[in-house]
């Protein structure tokens, strides 16, 4: 009867253990663990949702035109972007403008491992399990290096340091020709072969043939989804916490016990990691970029993915980058129907190019003054509606 | 040798769990809340705590026929020491932890209790305060230590040191238990249980093995308080004090018996909450629950957007044609009501029941006063058939129940099998015979006679008749019962009931014992009448100040004219005032269960009452032609 008892320190000197019944099952608010309150997947339906959706996604090339799928990939890469700056931006709540330049560093460290080399260029051509993680390493060790200094100022300070990173960036991008092409000329993007499989031939799986983009789509599809994952884990860990706590009052944080310096340290390294991987990435499905392609504007469509999408939320990161990155694809399909609307940019009332830059800064607006938390704060509030359905609340 | 056949046939609470303990050890048997998670306790955690609290009481010298005395909230540590208890053939004794501190000296002082299990700081200090009334409390074993550090008194004992002496204890005397389980009688008594005392002091009913044993055969793994029977996969949600018997039976006695999981409340102002989050497939509800569940709901809707609203109100039609339905069928499903529900389902019945916890809800059941009709009707039409339920202390709740698809309303259905049930030819008065009447009131012989004849038939003290020959319905404590100046018997429990149906009102108290017309006191329910008054921007202070709001009076009046309206003449309300208070039981106004002690609100409310029958207008009340504040 004594044995296997132990007593431990609160009131009670029952022994947390035993075989769970029934009980817990189809009861998700009855937790029995810690784990189980921390759990992405709390509810049945949410893992019945995220099931059905991974299918529909792995499912649609064999649906899609090639330059969809290809859009739909850039939807992923923009992603992992988008992830990285709400780490450091929404989370951390250390306004970055520097993004764009972390990408073209990623891009252009692919390039020199996994590109081919000649007389003018550097290249390695190593293999893509080679390349990406450099891609996002070197970026990283930028980061850290810079840091220290964006860990000093705060606010619109570190927006105009950070601004500061990205004009560097680009003349550094400019003059390197060895590395970058220069510019107007650029260079090729790395060569995806991974585990020398040429991801730019096509495949017979199962009877259909895979076409190269069909193919990048999966392996970016797999890059993404083991990136969202990590930074979902990250945000609900130790880091992610004090990350919340240094954004939400950075003085209280620190008397907390928080290391100011290295959170945001922590901060700016995983997001430069991340804003390395999706810029070697990018230029694989775009092609040859000039170093001047990666400009504030760049940095600007990342803060817009956040912002419309939703400040400090990962899945608010993912439909800001599938807004951003397929609304001027649905505008210029409209331009065919929509009589007014002209595809060329001197001829009609409103250019296709026009209309999206207007409709993008009037969704920005609209977004800010309406809903701050982006279209994932919609998304809570339909939730929440339905979730208290009968009540209101 | 009669002896040990008849311990064979009657198992005690401890050989049960020690039973499931060796089928199943390592099933949850029960769940508690601490810092936020629900913490398992399996069956072998059960049976060895229960053995290591059963030796620490030896070694504190609590033997056969002690009491061991228990005043806490209800968790694992309170199971463990009941069980303990009997295990070493020693008699527990439950407290309300709302006690006050000269109930608790009444308690402690009458028991004679040699160890007092006390929750925390709150309770060892109304202990540690009325020690000198209490000669036999030897220990005092406390189970959270917060804000007892700083105490130094040589009765107070931590938990875990308990627990230690058990282990020493168990170490030298390895046969205890089996020693106690061998010597065991049928009459042992094994706990005292407290009458709520609506009349003169508590007083405590010996309930002993064999009634244990039957009322957990009846109720537990027969249909009693659930039809059809509790089983290894029902959670149960234990909220109400263990120290009644109904929480005791619902509690400690099906867990035992049918194996189910308890999962226990944090505290019974966090049990809406606990209903949502455990979800139970079996709840035992007394009235003041589904009424405070159903005022909930409405006053919840009426602050809910307009489609919401409209989904409600397109809901609450069907329910109210469920409900009817199967109040004509006595809780039988027709395919008309099953058609309707099928409609409502995905459209409010699913969310709602979810919101308030009874989704998985598959018997309930309601006791210890009666619910109002309409209240039941609610929850018949959301899917929640809940079935009435009679039974006392001095009968281990077993009497009457509600059979599954035999349901009448107003009724409290049909006598449990094994139970005798006839009622007094003169007085009508219910009176039970079966295995589970009690031994006697402890230490009062002469009261003991009063309410159990030689022959062995229990005097309730409610007054029943029968319904169509079968079903019984239960028309007044017979002490209540007002008769007027006219000479007419009125029920003021059946009034006073409806009138509670309005979730404005939460107290109610019919007056008119030889008078010439029928008045009430009325308390309002804080929460609903303060959201409606702030919907109507009624600015208020304190509940007296709310009370005396002529909107208020008037909503009050409107109530009363609805209830008068569905009367006999006779039992029509002609005044009311209203209660300048909430009624409390540390003032000696409600019953640790929360049942009103009628003597002592005549007193108390004298004024009142006095004014109602002097034409005079000095308290805020009204009458049906008019309010004054």
């Amino acid at each position: 009867m004594t044995a296997g008892t132990v007593t431990r320190g609160r009131s009670t000197g029952t022994v947390i253990r035993g075989r769970s019944t029934g009980a817990v099952r189809g009861r998700p608010l009855l937790r029995t663990s810690y784990a189980a309150e921390q759990a992405i997947w709390n509810t049945p339906a949410k893992r019945a949702w995220t099931l059905a959706l991974v299918v529909a996604v792995l499912a649609l090339p064999f649906f899609l035109s090639r330059d969809l799928t290809s859009l739909m990939t850039t939807v992923f890469i923009m992603a992992i972007a988008g992830i990285g700056l709400n780490l450091v931006t929404g989370y951390a709540g250390q306004v970055s403008l520097g993004h764009a330049f972390f990408m073209g560093l990623g891009a252009y460290t692919a390039a020199v491992f996994g590109g081919a080399g000649d007389d003018e260029l550097v290249g390695l051509g190593l293999d893509m399990a080679v390349w990406l993680p450099m891609a996002g390493v070197v970026p990283a060790l930028v980061g850290l290096v810079v840091a220290p200094l964006a860990a000093r100022v705060r606010g619109l300070y570190l927006a105009i340091l950070t601004l500061g990173l990205v004009f560097i960036g680009e003349h550094v991008f400019k003059e390197a020709r060895s590395i970058t092409g220069g510019v107007g000329v650029g260079r090729a993007p790395a060569e995806p072969v991974l585990f020398g499989l040429d991801l730019r031939a096509r495949y017979h799986v199962f009877g259909y043939i895979l076409s190269r983009e069909a193919v990048f789509y999966f392996v970016c599809f797999a890059i993404f989804v083991v990136m969202a994952m990590a930074a979902r884990n990250l945000v609900r860990s130790k880091p992610g916490r004090a990350f919340a706590a240094v954004r939400d009052r950075d003085v209280a944080a620190a008397l907390m016990g928080v290391s100011l310096r290295r959170t945001k340290t922590l901060a700016f390294t995983i997001s430069s990691f991340y804003a390395g991987v999706a810029g070697a990435l990018l230029v694989v499905v775009i092609g040859r970029v000039t170093p001047t392609s990666w400009d504030l504007f760049l940095s600007i469509d990342l803060l817009a993915v956040i912002l419309i999408g939703g400040i400090a939320t990962i899945s608010g990161s993912i439909l800001g980058a599938a807004f951003v990155v397929l609304t001027p694809r649905l505008v210029s399909e409209l331009a065919d129907v929509v009589p007014f609307i002209s595809t060329s940019p001197s001829s009609g009332f409103l250019s296709v190019f026009q209309l999206q830059t207007m409709l993008f800064g009037a969704l920005i607006v609209l977004f800010l003054v309406l809903e701050p938390r982006g279209l994932y704060g919609l998304w809570v509030r339909v939730r929440n509606y339905w979730k208290a359905w009968p009540f209101s609340y | 040798m009669t002896a040990a056949v008849a311990v064979q046939t009657c198992r005690t609470i401890p050989d049960r769990v020690r039973e499931w303990a060796g089928l199943d050890p390592e099933r949850v048997c029960m769940r508690e809340k601490r810092f936020g998670i629900w913490r398992g306790i399996t069956w072998r955690d059960y049976w060895e705590q229960v053995g290591l609290v059963a030796h620490g009481l030896v070694s504190l010298g609590v033997g056969p026929g002690d009491r061991v005395a228990i005043h806490s909230e209800n968790r694992s540590e309170w199971l463990y020491t009941d069980v303990a208890a009997v295990a070493v053939r020693a008699i527990s004794v439950g407290l309300y932890s709302t006690n006050p501190t000269a109930e608790v000296a009444h308690l402690l002082r009458d028991s004679g209790a040699r160890v007092l299990v006390a929750e925390d700081q709150e309770q060892v200090d109304k202990a540690l305060a009325v020690l000198d009334q209490c000669p036999d409390l030897e220990h005092i074993v406390y189970l959270e230590p917060r804000g007892l550090r700083g105490y130094d008194h040589p009765t107070l004992m931590p938990w875990p040191e308990l627990i230690e002496r058990g282990r020493e204890h168990a170490a030298a005397h390895p046969t205890l238990l089996d020693d106690a389980a061998a010597a065991r009688t049928p009459d042992d008594v094994v706990t005292l249980i407290y009458t709520s005392g609506t009349t003169g002091p508590p007083k405590g009913a010996m309930l002993t093995v064999r009634n244990v044993h039957f009322a957990t055969e009846v109720l537990g793994v027969g249909p009693g308080l659930y039809d059809p029977p509790p089983n290894e996969n029902d959670v149960t949600l234990s909220y109400l004090p263990l120290c009644h018997v109904v929480e005791r039976a619902a509690t400690i006695w099906i867990n035992a018996g049918a194996g189910t999981t308890v999962h226990f409340a944090e505290s019974i102002d966090t049990v809406a909450a606990d209903l949502r989050e455990v979800q139970p497939t079996l709840f035992f509800g007394v009235p003041r629950i589904w009424e405070k569940i159903h005022a909930g709901i409405q006053s919840r809707m009426s602050g809910a957007s307009r489609l919401k609203r409209l989904a409600y109100g397109a809901g609450m039609a069907l329910a109210r044609r469920i409900g009817d339905d199967l109040v004509r069928h006595e809780g039988n499903h027709t395919f008309r009501t099953r058609a309707l529900y099928a409609l409502g389902y995905p459209l409010l019945f699913r969310a709602l029941r979810d919101r308030i916890g009874l989704r998985k809800v598959r018997a309930a059941g309601s006791g210890a006063a009666p619910v109002a009709p309409e209240v039941l009707k609610f929850f018949f039409g959301i899917g929640v058939v809940i079935r009435e339920a009679y039974g006392m202390t001095e009968n281990s709740a077993v009497a009457t129940g509600n059979r599954r698809g035999r349901v009448k309303l107003g009724t409290v259905g049909e006598p449990h099998a094994g139970t005798e049930l006839r009622l007094d030819p003169a007085s009508g008065e219910i009176m039970t015979r079966h295995p589970g009447n009690f031994a006697g009131y402890w230490g009062l012989e002469e009261k003991t006679a009063e309410v159990l004849d030689p022959d062995g038939w229990l005097r309730t003290g409610d007054v029943g008749e029968w319904v169509d020959g079968s079903h019984v319905r239960i028309v007044d404590r017979i002490k209540d019962v007002i008769i007027t100046a006219g000479g007419k018997n009125v029920a003021p429990s059946e009034i006073e009931n409806a009138l509670k149906t309005s979730p404005f009102i939460k107290e109610a108290i019919v007056v008119g014992d030889r008078r010439r017309y029928l008045t009430a006191l009325i308390g309002i329910e804080l929460d609903t009448v303060g959201d409606w008054a702030q919907r109507r921007r009624i600015p208020y202070t304190t509940y007296r100040d709310l009370t005396e709001k002529t909107d208020v009076l008037t909503l009050v009046q409107g109530v009363v004219k609805d209830v008068n309206a569905g009367l006999a003449r006779v039992e029509n309300i002609r005044k009311f005032r209203m209660l300048p208070k909430e009624l409390d039981h540390d003032d000696g106004e409600l019953t640790a269960t929360q049942k009103v002690r009628r003597e002592q609100l005549h007193d108390a409310f004298d004024e009142l009452i006095d004014d109602m029958y002097g034409d005079t207008t000095k308290f805020p009340g009204g009458d049906l032609t008019g309010v004054h504040s």
